[in-house]
């Protein structure tokens, strides 16, 4: 399988950083949302860096932030959203498919 | 730094991968609290405080080591409640950064522990003053420890989680069998295989966790180089 098939691949996500941020996220149960510190603490990204990738993927509709408050404290909660998880699970087929192309129906 | 370009770098798909395996353990390595943080303490409370009911209340009416009779039941008390709150306050603090059906899922089975014990205790508080003197240690030791075997059941129900399942099966099971071996045998059951039992299911479901990446070393790099970045980083973090 030549290099010239990799443009197939989800442009979004296909960016190392953005994949990490998907990857992390892909672990949450549906619905569930994560604390902004938190999930920079797993990625070990810095908060601009993180936010940059977020807005990206969020731009894509593949992540939702929401702002809100948990008792008196600003929160940001960040989630994977449907497309978002559909998407990377796109992804991962197609990596798969494109390693082994025999497997491929 | 460069990595802000090379992290827009394509890989090839194996690396992609490979790259996605290595997050994927890590936030689940992150994500998932140390399971001896809620085994121990039950663990240590049983053994030390099932211990000393069998060295005061033997089999047989026997009494190994001549301590007031208020002591062990005290201890039970003071172990229980030790461990039912401190397991209680780490399991809040490691939800507190996920929100929705999880935490929920956590809050609500956290309540149900207490009010179940709530309820158990009123009752047999209520009742323990019609049951012979010898039978209120069992009472009070197989009721609580039906319970909590009922729950851990409960537990591994909720959470899909074999493991937790077959230990609450495994409380359960040698619950019964000391509570017909009668008082003393109980409380040796309790202390060697429950208070045991805990320790070593602690044990084994923390070497299940996903280790540390070797990959720890290679994000070091990169996180050193981020780390510079980190006053711009921590500006906007102080806005979230």
């Amino acid at each position: 399988m030549s290099q010239t098939e990799l443009p197939e691949l989800d442009p979004v996500i296909h960016a190392q950083a953005r994949l990490r941020v998907v990857s992390s996220l892909s672990m949450l149960r549906e619905g569930d949302r994560i604390a902004f510190p938190r999930l920079q603490e797993i990625l070990r990204m810095t908060a601009g860096n993180l936010s940059v990738h977020l807005r990206k993927l969020e731009d894509a509709g593949y992540v939702e932030v929401t702002k809100t408050h948990q008792g008196r404290t600003p929160a940001t909660l960040v989630q994977l959203t449907r497309r978002g998880r559909l998407a990377f699970e796109d992804y991962t087929a197609a990596l798969k498919a494109l390693l082994n192309p025999s497997e491929e129906p | 730094m460069t990595s802000e370009h090379d992290d827009d770098l394509p890989m090839d798909p194996a690396e992609s991968l490979r790259l996605i395996e290595r997050e994927r353990a890590e936030a689940e390595r992150k994500l998932t609290p140390d399971p001896r943080v809620f085994l121990w303490p039950w663990g240590f409370a049983w053994l030390i405080s099932f211990t000393l009911l069998f060295l005061r209340f033997g089999p047989g009416g026997r009494v190994f080591v001549d301590m007031p009779d208020w002591v062990p039941l005290a201890v039970l008390a003071a172990t229980m409640i030790t461990a039912g709150a401190f397991t209680g306050v780490v399991g809040a603090r490691s939800g507190r950064w996920i929100s929705g059906p999880s935490s929920r899922q956590g809050a609500f089975y956290g309540i149900t522990w207490s009010v179940a014990f709530f309820g158990l205790s009123t009752v047999l508080g209520r009742v323990s003053q019609f049951v012979p003197d010898g039978e209120v240690n069992l009472l009070w030791a197989g009721a609580m420890v039906a319970l909590t075997g009922a729950l851990h059941m409960a537990g591994g129900a909720i959470y899909n989680d074999k493991n937790v399942f077959l230990l609450g099966v495994f409380i359960s099971a040698i619950n019964v069998i000391g509570v017909f071996a009668g008082p003393g045998w109980h409380a040796l059951l309790l202390a060697v295989l429950g208070g045991g039992g805990m320790l070593a299911a602690g044990a084994y479901a923390k070497s299940r966790l996903p280790k540390a990446q070797k990959a720890e070393a290679q994000n070091a790099e990169a996180e050193t180089a981020e780390a510079r970045n980190a006053g711009a980083g921590n500006a906007e973090a102080g806005n979230q």
